[in-house]
């Protein structure tokens, strides 16, 4: 027992002599360089056109992730460089973009400082862009505004304790109450850029179908209602970028078709 | 209050914009078709207010969930008779002939209709919109005429055996004339 507690003292005494020789090498390794491509545009120069400016970065003195090397960069190479960013750690949702012709956020989007090749970085597709890798997704929320994301029943518990729920009937919101509503999905799906207006868009969708199997909620008549129309959920041609490009690894495509067999069998 | 005020301010410079902006991906004008007039469209897709409510379009199960299942019901029934014009060729019966035929129609009508829908949709077409569906419905009552034809007019034997002259060599025609 007590020469394998010794033993693994030793590996974790040795793991750290080896991260601190790594930190050492890493101070004096030559600058590790590499650059990112980001789109600009400012509202308040409009005659300006948007472009794409360059950013060197020294990988060896910057965070692994994308967005490490964006608050690097304004931080010390251009202040006016405008992203939204929160929780740094893909809980929030708030650094969604198009890192290198992919949506996901900037937190949870490794960079590989192997290779020499620069990132691109744009605003998610599709959307009407504030500033610089800002966009506008006031139409977003409104579309979830509009499926009603609460609990909906006629009787709350009169001592003002919780509505209960079995373990399976918990369950089937697993894979669906995790969405941070980041709009990667609906921003990524060509259905949605075409009729974002009055088609509601992955994120959206898998939201509505997430109120809908809940066994607490009792609205689940009207929530499908509200649905039954050509263009809310039937703009849906299960092109399944959602899917693909999640950073949650979600599954949008499945709760639309679950949403899709509801309806049917309405 | 100020947040929200600058976000509809900027908004409405991004619509003064959209027209010159040619850099932008976001602009509207790389995904219109050229020659269609097109309506005026609110930036960012956003009716109203920023906090009035998202009216949903009104219930309607024949071009929603019953639409549905007659897309599946005839994609599902092509299969079978697909696969039974594969095998037999031209020697087919001439009900799974017309079957095929007119499911085959049906399911282009339906794939067709929801093509005009995504692409040329009544929010930026307005009565284009209309006149694409009337075209594609006239165009699908002269197949119904025209595969009727196709089974039953004089030197016509239904449209597998049609399919399959395709396959046909050259020595077997210079035989038929031979005859």
């Amino acid at each position: 027992m007590s020469s394998l507690l010794s033993k693994r003292i030793s590996q974790i005494t040795s793991n750290y002599s080896l991260l601190a020789s790594k930190r050492f090498q890493s101070v004096a390794a030559p600058a590790n360089v590499k650059t990112f491509k980001i789109y600009r545009w400012n509202p308040d120069t409009p005659e300006i056109k948007p472009k794409m400016q360059e950013y060197k970065v020294d990988m060896n003195k910057c965070g692994g992730m994308v967005l490490d090397a964006l608050i690097k960069i304004k931080n010390e190479q251009d202040g006016t460089l405008t992203f939204r960013r929160s929780c740094r750690e893909g809980i929030c949702g708030s650094c969604a973009m198009n890192i290198d012709g992919r949506n996901t956020l900037a937190c949870l989007c490794k960079i590989d400082a192997e290779k020499s090749s620069t990132i691109k970085i744009y605003p998610l597709p599709h959307t009407h862009v504030v500033k610089d890798l800002v966009p506008d997704l006031t139409q977003f929320y409104k579309q979830y505004k509009s499926i009603q994301p609460y609990l909906q029943r006629k009787e709350f518990p009169k001592d003002g304790t919780e509505i209960l729920q079995s373990v399976e009937d918990r369950k089937k919101l697993d894979g669906l109450y995790e969405c941070i509503l980041c709009a990667c999905c609906s921003t990524s799906c060509p259905s949605y850029w075409w009729n974002a207006e009055e088609y509601l868009g992955p994120a959206v969708l898998m939201q509505s179908y997430r109120w809908m199997i809940d066994s607490r909620d009792e609205a689940k008549e009207k929530r499908k209602e509200m649905l039954q129309n050509s263009m809310s959920v039937y703009r849906c041609h299960t092109i399944l970028n959602c899917t693909k490009t999640c950073p949650k690894g979600l599954n949008p495509g499945k709760a639309i078709a679950e949403i899709k067999k509801t309806l049917a069998a309405a | 209050m100020l947040g929200l005020r600058s976000i509809a301010g900027s908004r409405s410079t991004l619509q003064s914009l959209s027209r010159s902006n040619q850099f932008s991906f976001n602009s509207l004008r790389f995904f219109t078709i050229p020659f269609l007039p097109t309506l005026p469209q609110n930036p960012g897709g956003v009716k109203g207010d920023i906090n009035d409510n998202l009216i949903p379009p009104k219930p309607n199960k024949l071009a929603s969930s019953t639409h549905w299942k007659l897309e599946k019901v005839l994609a599902i029934g092509l299969i079978p008779l697909v696969s039974m014009s594969l095998i037999q060729g031209a020697g087919v019966g001439s009900l799974v002939d017309l079957g095929l035929s007119y499911t085959l129609l049906m399911h282009c009508y339906v794939g067709f209709q929801s093509c005009i829908i995504d692409y040329i949709p009544k929010r930026v077409y307005g009565h284009w919109h209309n006149r694409a569906m009337y075209l594609l419905t006239l165009g699908s009552l002269l197949s119904i005429l025209g595969i009727y034809d196709m089974n039953f007019g004089e030197k016509n034997n239904g449209a597998v055996s049609l399919t399959s002259k395709l396959w046909t060599s050259k020595n077997d025609k210079v035989d038929e004339v031979n005859k």
